[in-house]
């Protein structure tokens, strides 16, 4: 009895071997798997990222994380791994994409891989110039006005 | 406190090293003076520099609010017509001498001191001065406790209580974070002048003078000298950045 369960044993852990090869082959052969993200391509032209794709796709993380720290302790104001430039790249300037939405660029791979971010809580998450989409839902006045508040302080 | 003694005393400690020897290598009489401006993009900012203003209060027109109106459109403050929760990192001030009756007006904002309350108190470190003297909120790290609003006793920072509608992307700035005064440093970084300054020339009015305090021919270093720039509490010992002319 103990035998047979040892022999079952195997058995099943060869299948998951060869399950896993193959899916490993599929991975490989370059194709897409169809449940895949589709993924929107930089809007200015340019077919290369600042990085190869697959280290950005695995690190995109750790080098906008660097940026950040050197840009707001240091002053340091390089474009290369700016978020702003991220998205003056992957998001058209007259995309109605908001993040969230499965046509945003970072959107479309965090929303299928289930990892939220808080970027955009405060970056934006579109091109400077693009129409204010309000998202103060207490109909806040998009245009700057003069606030006098605390003159006349005796 | 201690260790923010300590630190000051090691930072001079330095800073005279290096003078000393820059005076040993160069011919006498002959001193270099770095120009702060348009640094690098890939350089870090040094404590070589100390960004300040000078505000001269006689020339700072009463009911002109050009320095305000600047600031908000520069770093995309909207109001929500709650003036008691709307951010708001500049604003116009009038002192009146009740003996005298005579007025003065001024700009207020975060004054850049050289040991801030706001940094002392701040329990997570977001509150953090640069080390060319501009003193920031790193809203990645703030948790909203407003302590340093507390802390600051020229009432210079607010709480952003509402999501906000971004309209430029060099100022990211969210619900439920601190914000106040940057010296628009997004400018400032790139060799520019900070747009209440730039509004006030540009409004005829020259009140304004931006510039490096530590540089002795920069025009706010000479105009210090010459005329003094007090410091609103200097009772606090706090050693603004900011100085006023007239008050």
């Amino acid at each position: 009895m103990q035998q047979l369960n040892k022999r079952m044993h195997n058995t099943l852990i060869t299948i998951a071997g060869l399950a896993m090869l193959a899916l490993s082959a599929f991975a490989f052969a370059g194709e897409k798997p169809s449940f895949a993200p589709s993924v929107p391509h930089p809007t200015n032209g340019t077919t290369e990222c600042v990085q190869p794709e697959d280290e950005m796709k695995k690190n995109h993380m750790k080098y906008i994380l660097h940026q950040r720290d050197e840009t707001m302790h240091d002053g340091i104001r390089t474009k290369t791994y700016s978020l702003k430039e991220c998205i003056n790249c992957h998001v058209p300037k007259d995309s109605e994409a908001r993040f969230g939405d499965d046509k945003h660029f970072c959107s479309s791979c965090h929303n299928f891989a289930g990892v939220s971010i808080d970027c955009f809580q405060c970056h934006m998450d579109r091109p400077m110039g693009s129409k204010p989409l309000g998202k103060n839902p207490h109909g806040a006045q998009v245009t700057p006005t003069v606030s006098t508040h605390g003159a006349n302080n005796e | 406190m201690s260790n923010s003694d300590v630190n000051i005393s090691r930072r001079s400690f330095v800073e005279k090293s290096a003078t000393a020897a820059a005076a040993l290598t160069i011919a006498p009489g002959v001193f270099l003076h770095t120009v702060a401006e348009a640094k690098p993009a890939d350089q870090a900012v040094t404590s070589a520099v100390r960004w300040g203003m000078l505000i001269d209060t006689a020339k700072c027109a009463s009911g002109c609010t050009a320095c305000v109106s600047a600031c908000n459109t520069e770093n995309g403050i909207a109001s929500h017509d709650r003036p008691r929760t709307d951010q708001q990192w500049i604003r116009k001030v009038t002192l009146r001498d009740k003996q005298t009756k005579h007025e003065v007006s001024l700009p207020m904002m975060c004054q850049h001191c050289e040991t801030p309350p706001c940094v002392d108190v701040c329990p997570t470190g977001a509150s953090f001065k640069r080390e060319d003297g501009i003193v920031l909120v790193d809203r990645h790290i703030c948790i909203g406790c407003r302590y340093c609003m507390m802390a600051c006793p020229y009432k210079a920072r607010s709480f952003a209580h509402e999501t906000v509608d971004l309209t430029v992307d060099y100022q990211p700035r969210g619900k439920g974070t601190v914000e106040s005064c940057t010296m628009c440093v997004h400018r400032v970084d790139e060799g520019g002048t900070p747009a209440c300054v730039e509004a006030c020339s540009e409004a005829e009015h020259g009140a304004m003078i931006f510039g490096d305090i530590k540089n002795p021919d920069s025009e706010i270093s000479k105009q210090l000298v010459e005329h003094g720039g007090k410091q609103i509490r200097a009772d606090l010992g706090l050693n603004t950045g900011v100085r006023y002319r007239g008050i």
